[in-house]
């Protein structure tokens, strides 16, 4: 389980803290040219980590699997896989039959071609996982450098784990990282969405006005304006308890409220300055 | 940072995820939020004075009918300040509210008085007015544009009478002209002068007319002076009105009264974005009347 370090991740520090250890190494092969890199997680799924306890004695429960039949444990060794072809019909597999089916992976990021980074719609990123060189630190700046001049993202292959991924090679800043994509067939197309499909054309002036509000908020994008509050809370809930505070257990706000108190602190702030 | 709303308002708010305005799905407490955000705006246009609402309890849509409320309704806090005034046709005391601070004026958007109406002269000297008004109407087909065109000129006229006149939308197809002056002359001397005005105009303009007999002829735009009544009102600047578009009575400077105007130009929606200020201390510009 995750040991979450509750007074570390109150301090100021925005992004999440860089891995040490690699979990994957091969080249970037484009044609005969390869360029040796280790791969390292750039993505986490932070959150709070809960672990379920027994309410009467505060110890730790743990999993077991049970046979349906006769409600006894069984161990690892007497567990197969089963796929389920009808109605409670299987057929069974063994771990070693399944991972002899697995491909190998060739350790390459293979590039077929090179594209406009924004021509990959956000929808199929998955993953983003660090380059960074190894042994070979010349071949990694060249095709850094060349990737940032041209502005261009290459369309890739690699085996991760036991999977094979399409992904994009591209630069972010001043590393090169690979972004996993997804398959097509693992996205929605929205034009099977039924509702979709009779969307009225907004008359002139309303279409002016909500333009000119669209416009009215513009802005730059900044990820740091956005703040995970549930986590934030929480966080606050453990130090309480941690120092003994009774909780005094409230009814969230909803999100109408939210929007009249930032009103209210705004209008507030401005009739006191007057 | 404190969590509760109560903290930030004596108001008990109620029912703010009811739908006010159906057509663009404005909830009450978005109507909420758009007083509480204008109150800045609003609160110095229309302290000391007696106000009228109406009152929508289910929405401009709503299956209750929207109702008019002079008198201070029942359960009314004692803290919102009200001001007794004898009502000669119903032989009584009205106690009529009087909004002086953002805790009143939420208390109204609670109560879901979307309009909110005020009168031409303050509780402290009820009987002199401190604002002439001009209600630019115009009868279809003449439009706002067109009402936009008489405006212009009678700002004109009031310019070459040394006057300074400020305009807003009335949130529907019209425009309000105000002009604010010492409270020094009676009703009936500032409604005299309101209507010469108009009839001065009306010879200038074929478009204009001045009389309340000539109203309903097709295309023209009357400049109506009758509402320069005692405890007759006009709707307060940055009103909401009872329009699908939850349409907004907008202070507008000069500058932006021309051909082409629309009212959907101003809603709850843009009005709240904007950041001019056009009615800014109007009342540190009083004109003194010679009649």
């Amino acid at each position: 389980m995750e040991q979450e370090n509750v007074e570390d991740s109150q301090t100021e520090k925005t992004s999440a803290s860089a891995p040490s250890r690699s979990i994957w190494s091969g080249n970037i092969t484009i044609g005969l040219v390869n360029v040796p890199v280790k791969l390292f997680s750039m993505i986490y799924d932070k959150g709070i980590a809960f672990h379920f306890l027994h309410k009467n004695d505060g110890q730790p429960l743990k999993y077991v699997k049970m046979c349906t039949k006769d409600d006894k444990i069984v161990p690892w060794n007497e567990v197969v896989r089963g796929y389920e072809v009808a109605k409670n019909e299987y057929i069974t597999f063994e771990q070693k039959e399944l991972d002899a089916a697995k491909p190998e992976s060739d350790r390459r990021i293979r590039i077929s071609k090179f594209v406009d980074y924004f021509s990959v719609d956000p929808v199929y990123f998955d993953r983003t996982y660090a380059l960074l060189p190894d042994k070979s630190k010349d071949a990694y700046s060249l095709l850094y450098k060349a990737l940032e001049k041209t502005n261009k993202a290459g369309a890739a292959r690699i085996t991760l784990r036991t999977k094979e991924y399409p992904a994009l090679l591209h630069t972010y800043k001043g590393a090169l990282v690979l972004t996993t994509l997804r398959y097509a067939y693992d996205v929605v197309d929205p034009a099977d969405f039924e509702p979709l499909h009779k969307l009225e054309t907004p008359q002139k002036t309303e279409l002016d006005l909500a333009v000119k509000i669209v416009t009215d908020l513009s802005g730059e994008f900044d990820i740091a304006e956005f703040e995970d509050t549930y986590m934030k809370r929480v966080q606050e809930l453990v130090k309480q308890k941690a120092k003994g505070e009774k909780i005094h257990i409230e009814k969230p706000p909803e999100i109408e409220v939210k929007g009249l108190m930032v009103a209210l602190r705004e209008t507030l702030k401005q009739l006191e300055q007057k | 940072m404190t969590t509760n709303l109560k903290d930030l308002t004596k108001v008990e708010l109620r029912n703010l995820d009811k739908v006010f305005y159906p057509k663009i799905m404005i909830t009450k407490g978005q109507v909420v939020e758009y007083y509480i955000r204008m109150a800045p705006r609003i609160l110095p246009l229309i302290a000391d004075r007696p106000l009228v609402l109406t009152r929508y309890p289910d929405g401009v849509e709503g299956v209750t009918m929207s109702f008019f409320e002079k008198n201070a309704p029942e359960g009314t806090p004692n803290w919102v300040k009200t001001k007794a005034i004898y009502s000669p046709t119903s032989k009584r005391d009205v106690n009529y509210i009087v909004c002086n601070d953002l805790d009143t004026l939420i208390w109204l958007a609670n109560l879901a008085a979307l309009e909110i109406h005020m009168p031409f002269s303050k509780i402290d000297a009820l009987d002199t007015p401190d604002l002439l008004f001009f209600d630019v109407d115009p009868e279809p087909p003449a439009t706002l544009s067109d009402a936009a065109e008489a405006a212009l000129l009678l700002k004109d006229r009031l310019l070459d009478l040394g006057l300074t006149p400020f305009v807003k939308t009335s949130g529907k197809k019209g425009l309000h002209v105000v002009i604010p002056i010492e409270p020094e002359h009676t009703f009936e001397k500032a409604r005299a002068f309101v209507h010469q005005v108009g009839i001065e105009l009306a010879k200038e303009s074929d478009m204009v007319v001045s009389e309340f007999k000539d109203t309903k002829k097709p295309g023209k735009v009357f400049a109506d002076y009758l509402q320069n009544s005692p405890l007759r009102t006009m709707v307060i600047p940055y009103s909401l009105r009872p329009t699908p578009d939850a349409t907004v009575s907008a202070p507008l400077e000069w500058s932006e009264v021309k051909k082409g105007i629309n009212p959907s130009d101003y809603t709850i929606s843009s009005v709240v974005n904007r950041t001019s200020n056009p009615w800014k201390n109007i009342f540190g510009k009083r004109c003194k009347l010679e009649i």
